[in-house]
């Protein structure tokens, strides 16, 4: 973070009228990030975990479709690292499995929610008036009921798979987004280029997708990398309460909704990975979203 | 202040409105249709059809959401034919538990995270500010069940000082056991404190920049003198609006608190009936909860107003 402040105070090299600075976007980006420790551990945290789900199972086989009761709630051992749960499952293994549930879902919802929240913030600001009066208060309408309450409900009448997941999550989630991309739109609309778009006969789908929106990609990104750590916990939050992912599947939530029986019986082995894992990844998340912000925000201060 | 007061509350009425037209499409979406989903499968058709005569569900839509609202605005919101009780009763039992709760770890919050505020921001990019940085990105990243968990695992499991489950019955009975009260208040205080400190350090950081600062320590006022009397106070002000907005937050927060503890409250009677299908429950748990959400953020900003003149001129202007 200290970084990224110290280069914004440099004043920009003398650059010409038109000329664009030496650095491409995506090279400050990656400067700022090598340059923040936490984001890059977070950067890192997430290869790893990544890694870990999708790549982990080739190379270490469990079985995680029939239970195996005579070996369930084993202590952890050569054979099972993490132990066994209490269907005799392996623990590392369901760690694995559990892992592309969560992070399938909180990309996968990350992105609708992105895509809805963008297109929608953009065209109410941009069409503005009576208009944006109402589409802002449906969203304040969404924003009143707590997102728990509406999944839980909607779980509660739909049976939860991994893309109804993705999907309900995503809707749910889109409000947040809208609102800055709203915001940001309201102050580009008046910009001369959008008006010299207008001027040269461009339609008002063109000046909103190819003028606003990609001006808003800072916000974007930004929010769209909090909303993956949102995801994750929201899935896992729904699991634990028995209304997410139904076994034989399984995502790091509901591995933690069955530790919470065995809190007494000493089965740590049960309830501190999942709960690390679900923890590591959302920090690692936020701590990328808080270094994207400063990226985004250094290279609007020049302007 | 008049003026802003109406103005910002009738824009909290349209959405009032906006979120009673919301949970009626949410009855609308259950399986089946709704005589069905309240009844049950055991139910025959021609319960179905008094049941959808009796609830105006054989009436055109637009006619049955007006139906609906004056259905609200007599207090009636709906019965529970699992609980057999009316859903206003059964609210009236465990939404003061929950109010307990939601109240008391706000303000535990609250008077948290203020000293570990001014720690951070005088002590701004030294150890102690990163140490409690990485602190609140652990909890604000930790689900609240299982720091929960964790605290169970600790507190009741192995020291054995405090009780595993929160104390069940009515509010008075609640209260009379305090001891009981401890680890849920604190799991959902928490991760409240989390989020309240890091803004309050950004915010009193920001004031500690600001000109009347310097005036202050050019006049001669000591570095205490100045952050406690000019820049704190400037600096809580937004606190107030966190706090509005925090609240749909927090009262998912309480849900999940309550499913942990087993705490007799809304969010607990929430959960139970999601499991049992009990959609009229659910829905008139909504409406309150949004209502709620809508009053806290409305409060919010007028006190907001109320501090800090600036405000309302401002949003006049636009």
């Amino acid at each position: 973070m200290t970084g990224a402040t110290a280069r914004a105070e440099v004043p920009p090299a003398e650059l010409q009228i038109g000329e664009r600075p030496v650095a491409s976007p995506l090279r400050h980006a990656m400067d700022v990030l090598t340059a923040n420790k936490a984001a890059l551990i977070g950067i890192i945290v997430i290869i790893l975990m990544v890694l870990f789900s999708f790549v982990g199972p080739i190379f270490y086989h469990t079985n995680q479709i029939t239970t195996n009761l005579p070996d369930s709630l084993k202590p952890p051992s050569a054979l099972h690292p993490l132990g066994t749960d209490n269907e005799g499952y392996d623990e590392l293994g369901r760690l694995m499995l559990g892992g592309q549930t969560s992070l399938e879902v909180g990309l996968a919802a990350a992105v609708v929610a992105t895509v809805i929240g963008v297109i929608y913030g953009a065209v109410a600001g941009f069409v503005g008036g009576i208009v944006d009066g109402f589409m802002m208060r449906v969203v304040d309408a969404l924003l009143a009921i707590p997102t728990l309450f509406l999944l839980i409900y909607l779980f509660a009448v739909f049976r939860a798979n991994v893309v109804l997941l993705i999907f309900i999550i995503g809707l749910v989630a889109w409000l947040v987004p809208a609102r800055l991309v709203r915001a940001e739109t309201l102050s580009l609309r008046t910009r001369e280029y959008v008006d010299a778009v207008r001027v040269m006969g461009g339609s008002r789908p063109r000046m909103i997708l190819r003028h606003i929106i990609p001006n808003t990609i800072g916000t974007i990104t930004v929010n769209a990398t909090f909303q993956v750590a949102d995801a994750v916990l929201a899935l896992a939050f729904l699991s634990f309460l028995g209304l997410g992912i139904q076994p034989p599947s399984a995502d790091w939530g509901s591995m933690l909704s069955t530790g919470i029986n065995y809190v007494y019986g000493g089965e740590w082995w049960l309830i501190y990975p999942p709960g690390l894992a679900i923890m590591l990844v959302v920090m690692a998340f936020n701590a990328v979203g808080d270094a994207l912000r400063d990226v985004f925000e250094t290279r609007l201060q020049p302007r | 202040m008049v003026a802003y007061c109406i103005r910002r509350s009738g824009q909290g009425l349209v959405v009032v409105v906006l979120v009673s037209f919301l949970t009626f499409i949410e009855a609308h979406i259950m399986p089946g249709n709704p005589a069905r989903a309240i009844l049950g499968i055991h139910a025959s058709p021609a319960q179905l059809r008094a049941f959808e005569i009796e609830n105006g569900y054989n009436l055109p839509l637009p006619l049955q959401y007006l139906k609906y609202i004056d259905r609200l605005i007599h207090g009636n919101l709906g019965f529970s034919y699992q609980l057999n009780q009316s859903v206003a009763a059964l609210l009236a039992e465990r939404l003061p538990a929950t109010v307990i709760l939601v109240g008391l770890s706000t303000v535990v919050a609250l008077l948290l995270c203020v000293p570990i505020a001014i720690t951070q921001a005088v002590r701004r990019n030294k150890p102690a500010d990163y140490a409690i940085t990485g602190a609140q990105y652990a909890l604000y990243s930790m689900p609240t069940f299982w720091l929960g968990l964790m605290m169970i695992m600790l507190f009741a499991e192995k020291l054995r000082i405090l009780p595993p489950t929160a104390p069940q019955g009515n509010v008075p009975q609640i209260l009379a056991h305090p001891l009981g009260l401890v680890l849920p208040v604190a799991t959902l205080a928490l991760g409240s404190v989390a989020a309240f400190s890091r803004y309050l350090r950004s915010s009193l950081l920001d004031n500690l920049a600001e000109d009347y600062v310097r005036t202050a320590r050019a006049k001669g006022g000591s570095r205490r003198v100045v952050l406690f009397r000019h820049v704190f106070r400037n600096a809580l002000a937004p606190i107030i609006t966190l706090v509005g907005l925090s609240l749909p937050g927090i009262l998912s927060g309480a849900l999940i608190t309550e499913a942990l503890f087993n705490y007799p409250g809304m969010g607990m009677l929430f959960w139970q009936s999601a499991l049992s299908s009990d959609y009229a429950v659910m829905l008139g748990i909504t409406i309150i909860v949004a209502i709620a959400t809508v009053a806290g953020s409305l409060l919010a900003d007028i006190l907001y107003a109320v501090m800090d003149p600036r405000v309302r001129y401002v949003r006049a202007g636009q």
